[in-house]
C-alpha cells in the first residue's frame, strides 16, 4: 500500500508516515482500518524493518495509529473527521512548493500549468 | 563462573570492531587509523570506490590478514586468534570464492550443511532453483557471478549471527538481487543477524542498512545512521553576491559559470543549518546518498 522509493533524499520512515496522513486524511484509510504487518511492509519492498517500526512508531505517537492488541496497528478512532480541508491541504504544501519551483525554472507560465493540473484533477 | 562472565562480556561485546587499524601493500597505503564497531542486529553497508580499501577492511575486520597495525575483534575476541565456536557463527562471501571447485554446487552445500548445526536445507534447496544454478555443475565451471551466487546460499543457509558480503551485488540480477535484499533485511529485523555489507550500489543500501560508512582512499570519511545522514546534509546554493559568506565545508564545494557557490552543508549539534542558509537568495536541496556519495568521492 505504500510507494517507498529508497534513492530519495527523504528518509523512507518519512515516506511511509507522509502517504500514511495523506490516505488517513483524504479518507482511503478509515477508523479502524488494520495495518499490513511490519513484516509485510519490509518483505514486499525488501526494506529493513525497523524502518517500518519506527515510521508505525511515529504515526502512533502522532495519534494516527493505534495498537490494537494482537492484531497489529490500526487507524486510530478520531483521525479521519478531525482533519479539516486546511489541515489536509497542509499535507500538499511541500509538494505543491516543489512543483511551482519546477514550473518557475521551465520557465511556465502559471496559467498552463494549472489548465493541465486541472485536468489531472478531473480525471 | 569464569565461563558465565566470559558469555556475559559475550554478549555485550560488539559482533565487529576494529581501533586504529592500518594496512598497506608494496603499491601504498590502503586503510588508515580506521575505528569501526558494528552493534549487534544492525546491517552496515560499507560504500566507497574501487580501490577505496572495503575488501582490505573487510578481511582484516574477520582476522583473514594481519595488519600493519590495530585491533581487530569479533565478538569480543582478537580476530587473529578466532576460536571455532566464534567461527561457526559467522558466514562471510568473498568477491571471488574459489574453495571446493571439485564438487558440484549440490554437493558442496550437502558437505558443508553438516558443519551447521542451524543448516537450513529447504532454503538452500529453494534458492539453487530460484537463483537458476545447475546443482550438478561443478563449481570450478560455474561463472564468476553463478559461483558466487551459490557461496551466497552457503552464507544464508547457515543461519549465522554475523553475516559479511563483499560486494554480493554484483553476481545478481535484479530478481536474486531483491531477494537478497529482503533476506537480509528480514533476518535482521527478526533474528537480530548483524550484517556487514560492502557495495558500491547505493540504492541497495538505502533499502536494507541501518548504518552507513562511507570509506574514502582508505578512511573512514563518515559512519552515521541511514536517516540521520540523509537529515543531516543538504546542498546549499549561494548566489555570486553572497558567495563570500559561505561557511566551512568538508566537500562537495563547486564554483559554477556565473559565480555562484554550491557546497554540502551540515546541520549543528541542535539541528540548525549553518547561518548562511538564511542569506536572500540562497537555497538549500535535500540531498541523496548517492549525491552525497559522489561528493564526498568525488
Amino acid at each position: 500500500m505504500f510507494a517507498i522509493q529508497p534513492s530519495s533524499a527523504e528518509p523512507i520512515y518519512r515516506q511511509i508516515v507522509e502517504q500514511l496522513r495523506r490516505l488517513i486524511a483524504g479518507g482511503q484509510l478509515a477508523s479502524g482500518d488494520l495495518l499490513p504487518s511490519v513484516r509485510d511492509v519490509a518483505g514486499f519492498h525488501a526494506i529493513n524493518p525497523m524502518t517500518v517500526s519506527r515510521a508505525y512508531g511515529m504515526a502512533e505517537t502522532e495519534g494516527l495509529l493505534e495498537r490494537l492488541r494482537g492484531k497489529g496497528m490500526a487507524v486510530a478512532a478520531t483521525t479521519r473527521s478531525t482533519a479539516t480541508q486546511a489541515q489536509r491541504m497542509a499535507l500538499l504544501e511541500t509538494q505543491l512548493q516543489a512543483l511551482a519551483r519546477h514550473a518557475r525554472e521551465l520557465e511556465l507560465p502559471g496559467d498552463a500549468v494549472l489548465r493541465r493540473l486541472g485536468k489531472l484533477l478531473d480525471e | 563462573m569464569n565461563a558465565v562472565l566470559r558469555s556475559i562480556n559475550d554478549n555485550h561485546a560488539a559482533p565487529l570492531a576494529v581501533r586504529g587499524l592500518s594496512h598497506g601493500y608494496e603499491d601504498g597505503q590502503v586503510l588508515s587509523h580506521v575505528d569501526l564497531a558494528i552493534e549487534a542486529g544492525s546491517v552496515l553497508g560499507l560504500i566507497g570506490r574501487n580501490g577505496a580499501g572495503k575488501s582490505t577492511l573487510i578481511r582484516a575486520m574477520l582476522g583473514l590478514l594481519q595488519p600493519h597495525a590495530g585491533e581487530c575483534t569479533v565478538f569480543g575476541e582478537a580476530a587473529l586468534k578466532l576460536s571455532d565456536r566464534s567461527k561457526a557463527r559467522i558466514a562471510y562471501v568473498p568477491q571471488q570464492p574459489d574453495a571446493l571447485a571439485w564438487l558440484s554446487a549440490r554437493q558442496m552445500l550437502d558437505y558443508v550443511g553438516r558443519f551447521y548445526p542451524t543448516w537450513d536445507a529447504a532454503y538452500a534447496k529453494t534458492t539453487l532453483e530460484r537463483w537458476l544454478i545447475s546443482p550438478n555443475k561443478l563449481l570450478g565451471k560455474l561463472s564468476p557471478g553463478e559461483r558466487q551466487r551459490v557461496d551466497l546460499i552457503r552464507a544464508l543457509a547457515s543461519r549465522p549471527e554475523l553475516l559479511v558480503l563483499d560486494e554480493p551485488a554484483a553476481a545478481l540480477d535484479p530478481v536474486a538481487r531483491r531477494d537478497l535484499l529482503r533476506e537480509i533485511a528480514l533476518r535482521a529485523g527478526e533474528a537480530g543477524t548483524t550484517v556487514l555489507f560492502s557495495t558500491h550500489i547505493v540504492s541497495d543500501l538505502e533499502r536494507v542498512a541501518s548504518d552507513i560508512a562511507f570509506l574514502h582512499d582508505g578512511k573512514l570519511l563518515l559512519h552515521c545512521g541511514v536517516d540521520e545522514t540523509k537529515e543531516r546534509f543538504a546542498r546549499l546554493w549561494l548566489p555570486a553576491a553572497m558567495s563570500a559568506a559561505a561557511p566551512a565545508s568538508v566537500f562537495g564545494r563547486h564554483r559554477h559559470e556565473d559565480g555562484s557557490l554550491s557546497l554540502v552543508v551540515e546541520r549543528d549539534a541542535s539541528g540548525r543549518w549553518p547561518e548562511a542558509c538564511a542569506l536572500p537568495g540562497a537555497r538549500i536541496d535535500a540531498l541523496g546518498l548517492e549525491d552525497l556519495f559522489v561528493e564526498i568521492a568525488g
